[in-house]
């Protein structure tokens, strides 16, 4: 038993609220109200978990929520989210890491962390406790840990040490067998982590508490109950060994080379650079993802550092595309006394898409595809992403707004067209410019225009279509459009602010402004 | 036809050797007629001068270039190409990628030349008001053997500038008033073609399906050939 006790201390954290309080986080509106979680059973909302507010206004998982409505009209209800609550628990998981190195995770909603070894560095088994709920405490998480020589001596004591709704601020500790019998003693079977209806079982013979278990033949609890309670008692005591799977902390993205001598010849760069690529790209097919931007970091020998950065217009991994984004850059390292140690890292990385159709009838992952992607990155990586477009339908009748950005996976395929039978400019002016109109007073038709002081007769008109923003913005007055030709055959788009209508825009008669005139585009 | 025979002879010749080119028709027989081998040839660069009427002309050609997909580019020297705009002469949303804001002529070479080189592309329009001998000697060598076609636009009147020497045709496009509200009129001029003869056209853009159209120039007379 000695031997345990020294080789093993277990902090079990319990989030009683995890699955709640995690989402009442991302919602502060729902900040100190009763909030309930809802899955459908068979047609029927139920409560799946509650947060403490709920509790105390008498909620309890498994009421209906149409009953518990009843009870607090004020509930906020959310769907569950059980696969959410996993991934957000294992990221809780990484976040204790800096306590510990081994952490495993109890699903649904307990840490364990193994702290043997490792609490001195805290300053003791109490001050790292009371380290970690105070973190957790932070995250709006409420918490109850408990420290014990084995996982399930920990986790009974968490869950049900002491007063089990009020919270507890010390951390119950137990050491050694005869602590952790007598600390067990009181709790009831569940405690120990059995199976659904096994306790209930339990219960039915009068086996109420752990204590009426110690002195029971596993034999004969094996035959009744099945293997669970005889096993999950030894292991709470330390008479069967209980493996922890630990969590494996995200292994960083990224190749490291360090440099026996100092390199400056461009040769000896590329060569470097290879070959972290190579290293990378085999992590890469290791975790199946690709690599969005990659940040290469040159150490100086005088301490200087340089990183290049590299983007990828979709996820990849093949050194034989990376390598080339990287060759264009690489004369802008400046070695100058030499170079002693490169790292190179994926700073985004995404899971690579397997199929991709559309846009192009390249097939999928074929050279065509390959070689598509590979320049839209060598072009995005030398003039910058931002500067290349795929100009996709945006839902808008204001012609400034009515393209967006599409995006630049050539897998997507936009779900909308523009508006066929409307005209539309081969050149938008952005901004309009303002021009000096004529008008035929009688037709109301813009006759003359004069732009950068040059008159133009206009001798062929098509209009107006009138264009007006979206009702909820405000900001620009409705505008009459004309397709006009002049005498040359230049064709414009010209348009006119029509006067604002509604309450607010009336004017005193008497006082109304001419219509000013614009040009917007140029057409072909 | 022995004038045709010892025309194509010529071209294998002058081609020296060459896989003979796939051309692009742009479906206007007089146009065509006057193009060697019936169309703008693939797996070249060609030069297009004139302002936004040569736009228009270059959206139509790059459309028919795309026609049985792959990938177009546009290369633009300032932010004012708007894509609504190119539906109309068959470029549909999402299949344009468009650089833009490529000032320097050595910044469009660079990136013609790869787009050039890249199989997946089929057309790639760069607007440039001049690209040099030596850069244009580039994109020839770049394009060839594959079928893509690449238009140089140069903007403004493009008279007698440098333009792109080494371009396997010449061209230029202007505005003229068309007969309806619903059309565009081009005047089309072949100003140099290796292997072509000159020419003068006019012509009109009705709508995206029905490609070209012949057309009296309405207004101030004095149509071309």
């Amino acid at each position: 038993m000695t031997l345990h006790r020294c080789s093993r201390r277990i902090l079990a954290v319990w989030l009683p609220w995890w699955s709640t309080e995690r989402l009442v986080r991302r919602r502060p509106e729902a900040l100190e109200r009763p909030f309930v979680t809802v899955s459908e059973v068979r047609g029927r909302r139920i409560v799946d978990a509650t947060n403490l507010q709920a509790r105390k206004a008498g909620l309890s998982p498994g009421m209906p929520l149409a009953d518990a409505m009843a009870v607090e009209p004020d509930v906020v209800a959310v769907p569950a989210d059980p696969a959410g609550d996993a991934r957000a628990l294992e990221s809780l998981g990484r976040w204790t890491l800096r306590f510990t190195p081994r952490v495993a995770l109890s699903p649904p909603d307990t840490l364990f962390l193994d702290v043997g070894g490792c609490a001195h560095l805290f300053g003791g088994e109490e001050a790292l406790a009371a380290k970690v709920r105070t973190g957790l405490n932070g995250f709006g998480l409420a918490s109850r840990a408990a420290l014990a020589g084995t996982p399930g001596a920990a986790w009974a004591l968490s869950h049900y040490g002491g007063n089990r709704n009020g919270g507890t601020t010390a951390t119950p500790s137990v050491a050694g067998l005869a602590e952790t019998k007598n600390a067990l003693a009181e709790l009831p079977v569940a405690a120990l982590r059995l199976e659904p209806g096994v306790a209930e079982a339990l219960s039915a013979f009068g086996l109420d508490r752990i204590r009426a278990l110690f002195d029971m033949e596993s034999v004969k609890l094996d035959a009744r109950f099945g293997s669970g309670p005889s096993r999950r008692l030894a292991q709470a005591l330390g008479r069967l060994e209980e493996p922890l799977s630990p969590l494996r902390p995200a292994a960083p993205l990224e190749a490291r080379r360090a440099f026996a001598e100092p390199i400056a010849r461009a040769g000896d760069i590329r060569a470097a650079v290879d070959e972290l690529l190579a290293g990378l790209c085999r992590t890469l097919h290791r975790t199946g993802e690709g690599a969005r931007r990659l940040r290469l970091v040159c150490r100086r020998v005088d301490g200087g550092r340089q990183s290049l950065v590299v983007g990828a217009s979709r996820p990849r991994r093949r050194k034989e595309t990376l390598a080339p984004l990287f060759a264009e850059k690489l004369d802008q390292i400046r070695p100058g006394f030499g170079i002693e140690e490169m790292v190179l890292r994926a700073d985004v990385a995404e899971a690579v898409e397997v199929v991709q159709m559309g846009w192009t009838n390249a097939t999928p992952g074929s050279a065509d595809a390959e070689g598509l992607a590979g320049l839209l990155d060598r072009i995005g990586n030398r003039f910058g992403f931002d500067r290349m477009v795929r100009p996709w339908p945006r839902e808008s009748w204001l012609p400034e707004r009515a393209v967006g950005k599409g995006p630049a996976s050539p897998a997507a395929a936009p779900a909308r067209c523009w508006p066929e039978g409307r005209r539309r400019p081969l050149r938008l002016l952005s901004p309009p410019e303002p021009v000096d109109v004529a008008v035929d007073e009688q037709r109301g038709l813009p006759v003359f225009f004069v732009r950068r002081r040059q008159a133009r007769r206009i001798r062929a008109v098509a209009g107006p279509e009138r264009l007006e923003c979206e009702w909820w913005r405000e900001d620009a007055p409705p505008r009459d459009y004309y397709w006009v030709e002049d005498d040359e055959g230049r064709r414009c788009w010209l348009y006119r602010e029509a006067p604002a209508r509604g309450p607010g825009a009336s004017r005193p008669a008497g006082v109304s402004r001419p219509p000013r005139w614009f040009l917007h585009g140029l057409f072909g | 036809m022995s004038v045709a025979a010892l025309r194509r002879k010529i071209e294998q010749i002058d081609r020296a050797g060459c896989a003979v080119q796939p051309c692009l028709p742009l479906g206007f027989p007089e146009i065509d007629g006057a193009l060697p081998g019936g169309g703008l040839r693939r797996g070249c660069v060609h030069e297009v001068g004139g302002d936004e009427a040569a736009t228009g002309f270059c959206a139509a050609v790059l459309a028919r270039a795309g026609a049985d997909g792959g990938a177009l580019l546009w290369l633009a020297q300032h932010g004012d190409l708007y894509a609504p705009g190119l539906v109309r002469y068959g470029i549909e949303a999402g299949r344009l990628v468009v650089v833009a804001g490529l000032r320097r002529p050595g910044d469009v070479a660079w990136a013609m030349e790869e787009a050039l080189r890249c199989r997946a592309v089929k057309g790639v329009v760069a607007e440039s008001a001049s690209l040099g001998l030596a850069a244009s000697r580039r994109l020839m060598l770049a394009a060839e053997g594959t079928d893509v076609v690449g238009l140089v636009l140069t903007p403004g009147t493009g008279n007698g500038g440098p333009g792109v020497p080494a371009a396997v045709s010449r061209w230029r496009v202007a505005a003229v008033p068309a007969l309806g509200t619903n059309r565009e009129a081009w005047r089309v001029q072949l100003l140099r073609c290796r292997g072509g003869r000159a020419l003068e056209q006019v012509v009109a853009w009705r709508r995206r399906s029905a490609m070209w159209n012949g057309e009296a120039q309405a207004g101030c007379g004095g149509a071309g050939s």
